[in-house]
């Protein structure tokens, strides 16, 4: 089948009623949610996840992938209107969007976030359906050596794009590796770290890791800041850009859709680094680079653009390869596997209609967002002045009973209780979480095929430099760590992360 | 001032997280010596976790070191009350969704929640509390058919 029979394809799911459905229902909810200040999409995603377990595989990941955009889109809402990021990748869209929003020009803002999104979630639709084949096509010759070294790469890439403190990153990875070796090793049958307790068996359910961390660890630390600077703007007009407004949206909505479909698709890339880039873009090409930060509608098309083409691209690496290049991405290789289903080529291969319908199904809800938010934005504005004090319980209890339906177990809330506390604490110490997830996705891959690979050589780690793919893994991997550890750029990522960090 | 200077770096994040990451790969190292390590070639069930928690612990060194060498940001604002009782709130969910059904555990959770934050008021959180309860029951149980038992018999 060629490009455009694979679109068609798609589209002829994504475009069935009960398929639209749940890609609304995910859109909606993730909208409703991700537009509450200090829930960004790990959490949102982690908290709904327990909902889409009822449905089939496809149905769930099309109304995962729903939630995703929704709460991408949400956060931007909150940015504009509170100034507060309701995720790491609006932080940007704080800047020029909030300052556009005390103007007066919110819902110009809102409408600028919107249509850049969209023309970027059209572009990075096409990109996925051009180049997902020919990547899968690649990954199905890969063997276990190539697949650890690949995985390595991923995750010092997601160390090094990733905010925060490099040893604290891999520390959390590390963590998340060893939480993924809880319960029974399939090579030797050996119960590991279930400290006796049989529901251990199976492993820890990493649903209920990211619930615990996200639901209930961060709803404390909320619970732990201070209220004040919550100025919120509740009069917003002219939504519908002039025409001179809308040609000054499209040029840097087109840079920032090419530049976050490039960055999205790197392990570690993603949504954040992405706006970064795309703010300091715009920043550096405009001739009057003082009007940023004072209400500069390039800092909002470019940013958001830029933001959800990663969003999309960063399917591309997590569908083809089994490689989640964030932690949004963990969720989803999380909730396929609670499906039955492996994130990698052979999903492709072996289930095309689950791979071409979300793809479609991305376009299609990037469409819905756009006919959603624009004219129900006063209704979303309306949820930001909710109170936390009704907030907080209702996430507490969602969560619970999410983290509860997942195997009705008792135990598993007790551990999501656990899960909550190490949440505050890594939060107080500046750990960030989304590196632990990564780790309990990959942990046992990672394991698996290294126990693979060094069978097949017979204990011989010369196999790992052998192998033509597996090396050039490797020397990305040690490309990568150079960078890192050169000075310069450790300053520039620093200075990054820290311009309104 | 020595004294002074040290008391600090205990009190360092940097500090504290390296010895998280020391206590936790000490922990996996010792309690995963009763599973056989096993070579290269055939992986015991204890190689894996050994080998990651050695990494662990290296870098729990790491950040002890770099706290006591240099001055870092210390740990403060620690939200004690949010912390216990939204932990006492989920703990006690977990402990009645079974022993008394949905209903009973959800307003236990609700009420005991509203704790952590200030402004406590009776009536407020007794209608949040039913308002919620029926709502998430509405949705998981009719829903998406969970099953949930919602009572306690």
């Amino acid at each position: 089948m060629g490009f455009l029979e694979h679109l068609v394809f798609g589209f002829s799911i994504a475009l069935a009623p009960t398929n639209l459905l749940y890609g609304f229902v995910g859109v909606l909810l993730g909208t409703i949610i991700g537009v509450l200040p200090g829930l960004g999409p790990v959490a949102t995603i982690s908290i709904l996840l327990p909902i889409t377990f009822s449905l089939g595989p496809q149905q769930a990941i099309i109304m995962l992938a729903g939630i995703y955009y929704g709460a991408q889109y949400g956060g931007s809402t909150t940015a504009i209107l509170v100034n507060l990021p309701g995720e790491s990748s609006s932080v940007v869209t704080c800047i020029d969007g909030y300052q556009m929003a005390r103007q007066g020009r919110a819902g110009l803002a809102l409408a600028t976030a919107a249509l850049a999104s969209f023309l970027a979630g059209t572009f990075a639709t096409v990109v996925i359906a051009a180049a997902a084949p020919q990547l899968a096509e690649v990954a199905l010759k890969f063997g276990p050596a190539d697949y650890f070294s690949l995985m390595i790469f991923g995750l010092v890439g997601a160390v090094i794009l990733a905010r925060g403190s490099v040893v604290k990153a891999i520390g959390m990875i590390l963590i998340g590796i060893l939480i993924g070796t809880i319960g029974i090793d399939v090579n030797t049958s050996v119960a590991r770290f279930t400290f006796g307790i049989l529901h251990f068996g199976s492993g820890i359910e990493f649903a209920v890791v990211a619930m615990g961390l996200f639901g209930i660890g961060e709803t404390i630390a909320n619970l732990g800041l201070s209220e004040e600077g919550r100025t919120y703007v509740r009069t917003y007009s002219g939504l519908w850009p002039k025409p001179a407004e809308l040609r000054a949206i499209v040029p840097p909505a087109i840079r920032g859709t090419l530049l976050g479909s490039a960055l999205g698709i790197l392990p570690g890339g993603g949504p954040v680094l992405s706006a970064f880039s795309a703010y300091s873009l715009e920043k550096k090409i405009a001739k009057d680079p003082e009007r940023f930060g004072r209400g500069a509608i390039e800092g909002v098309a470019g940013p958001e653009a830029a933001n959800n083409a990663a969003a999309q691209t960063s399917f591309i690496p997590m569908l083809t390869l089994g490689l989640p290049s964030n932690a949004v991405m963990a969720l989803m290789i999380g909730a396929l596997m609670m499906q039955g289903l492996h994130a990698g080529p052979q999903l492709m291969r072996d289930r095309p209609e689950l791979f071409w319908g979300l793809v479609a199904s991305m376009w299609v809800g990037n469409l819905m967002l756009v006919i959603l938010n624009l004219p129900l934005v006063g209704i979303w504005a309306k949820f930001l002045t909710v109170p936390y004090r009704f907030l907080y319980p209702a996430i507490l209890l969602i969560t619970c009973v999410g983290v509860y339906s997942i195997n009705t177990s008792a135990i598993d809330v007790l551990l999501a209780c656990l899960f909550g506390f190490a949440g505050y604490m890594f939060n107080r110490l500046e750990c960030e979480p989304a590196p632990l997830l990564l780790g309990v996705i990959l942990g046992p891959m990672i394991e698996e095929n290294l126990r693979r690979a060094l069978l097949i050589s017979h204990g011989n780690p010369v196999v790992f430099v052998q192998r033509p793919i597996s090396l050039a893994f490797l020397i990305l991997t040690l490309a990568l760590i150079g960078v890192l550890i050169a000075p310069n750029l450790r300053s520039t990522r620093q200075r990054a992360f820290r311009e309104k960090g | 001032m020595r004294l002074g200077v040290t008391m600090k770096a205990f009190r360092s994040i940097d500090f504290l997280t390296g010895l998280l990451f020391l206590a936790l790969g000490g922990f996996v190292i010792l309690y995963g010596s009763r599973y056989a390590m096993g070579t290269a070639v055939r992986m015991g069930p204890g190689y894996f976790p050994f080998v990651t928690s050695v990494c662990l612990m290296l870098l729990g060194v790491v950040l002890v070191v770099r706290s006591l060498l240099r001055e870092g940001k210390t740990i403060e604002n620690l939200a004690l009350r949010p912390l216990f009782v939204v932990l006492i709130g989920t703990l006690a969910f977990g402990l009645l969704i079974e022993r008394a059904g949905f209903l009973l555990a959800s307003i236990v959770l609700a009420f005991t929640s509203r704790f952590a934050d200030r402004g406590f008021r009776f009536g407020e959180v007794a209608a949040l509390a039913l308002f919620l309860t029926a709502l998430i029951a509405a949705i998981f149980r009719f829903g998406l058919g969970l099953p949930i038992r919602m009572m306690p018999f």
